[in-house]
């Protein structure tokens, strides 16, 4: 409880300097772009997506969620269709800045209700880049009439010279991650190393309990 | 006479033929999808030669095809249309590969 409070109050304090700021972020990545992305988090998330983004401030896809419990033997999977819409963006000189909201419906099965739910999707990001340094604020909340569970990730990233186009990217990001829902006790820490160059991403790192932590992101 | 038709084409050809390059300054270029999205989005243009992205500088630099040019509004449409602010549009005599080298050299 007390790393929750302690969560919360860190993450207020960031997406209060993040809109201070003037916030940007990326579940939409650029217009008529097409976006894939694969997350493995720490054997206790894993998912697929799938976007397309006729605009810069919306895209439309889908993807896959599963979720394992690391404190009760429940699992669930929940596929799901999702719209993304860019409330705001802050294109600054050497920054820039975005709040993403959310929205979607999906089919969720689970091992601890019988037949498969409606899930209902909300949630957003909130983020700020400079070329050195990146602050995301997401939360991604699912609800049926069998559960609720919410998904909080703070990312805070320090890149160790400023890339260019055509350069290879480092990034070295710690994350915070919570689960509501009884999905893993208290705050889950990860280091990652993130790497990208054009259109293609990876992101690979351990949590504070060993557990490997694995992201890939293609744009085209 | 053909002396005379020949300045009079001269002298007209300085006003008409496009610019080497372009320049756009943008405002928000930060990373590699932000260029990639840009890049897309100018060589969408039947018009467009080549386009070089620099976050360092914040500089979009696109050449045109010869004799073929793409009007300031339309590049402001595009740029806002992927998202970005643009600070200024500036048409320059350097050859796109010039621009490359310049932007090298200051790296």
């Amino acid at each position: 409880m007390r790393h929750t409070i302690r969560f919360m109050r860190l993450a207020s304090a960031l997406l209060a300097l993040a809109a201070l700021a003037q916030a940007e972020a990326k579940p939409i990545a650029f217009a008529n772009g097409t976006t894939i992305m694969a997350e493995y988090g720490a054997g206790t998330m894993e998912e697929v997506q799938a976007f397309y983004a006729p605009f810069y401030w919306l895209s439309l896809g889908g993807g896959h969620l599963r979720l394992d419990s690391d404190q009760i033997s429940r699992t669930r999977e929940i596929d799901y269709f999702r719209a993304n819409y860019l409330v705001h963006r802050w294109n600054l000189e050497d920054a820039q800045a975005n709040v993403f909201a959310w929205a979607g419906l999906g089919s969720a099965t689970g091992n601890d209700f019988r037949g498969s739910r409606l899930d209902r999707e909300a949630g957003f990001q909130a983020d700020y880049e400079t070329r050195r340094i990146y602050v995301s604020l997401m939360s991604d909340l699912h609800e049926s009439s069998a559960y609720s569970h919410r998904v909080d990730t703070l990312q805070l990233g320090f890149a160790p010279y400023a890339h260019d186009y055509t350069d290879l990217a480092a990034w070295f990001v710690v994350q915070a991650r919570n689960y509501t829902g009884v999905l893993h006790r208290g705050v889950e820490r990860a280091y990652l190393l993130r790497l990208f160059k054009g259109g293609a991403w990876i992101e690979a790192g351990v949590t504070d309990h060993g557990k490997p932590q694995l992201m890939a992101m293609f744009n085209f | 006479m053909y002396k005379h038709v020949f300045s009079t084409l001269m002298l007209l050809v300085p006003a008409v033929a496009p610019a080497a390059t372009i320049e756009i300054d943008v405002n928000g270029l930060v990373c590699a999808f932000c260029a990639q999205g840009i890049e897309k989005k100018l060589r969408a243009f039947p018009a467009t030669e080549d386009v070089v992205v620099s976050l360092e500088q914040k500089l979009v630099a696109l050449a045109t095809k010869p004799g073929q040019d793409i009007a300031d509004d339309e590049i402001r449409r595009a740029l806002t249309d992927a998202g970005y602010a643009v600070k200024a549009i500036h048409r320059e005599d350097e050859t796109l590969d010039a621009v490359r080298a310049r932007l090298k050299a200051k790296r």
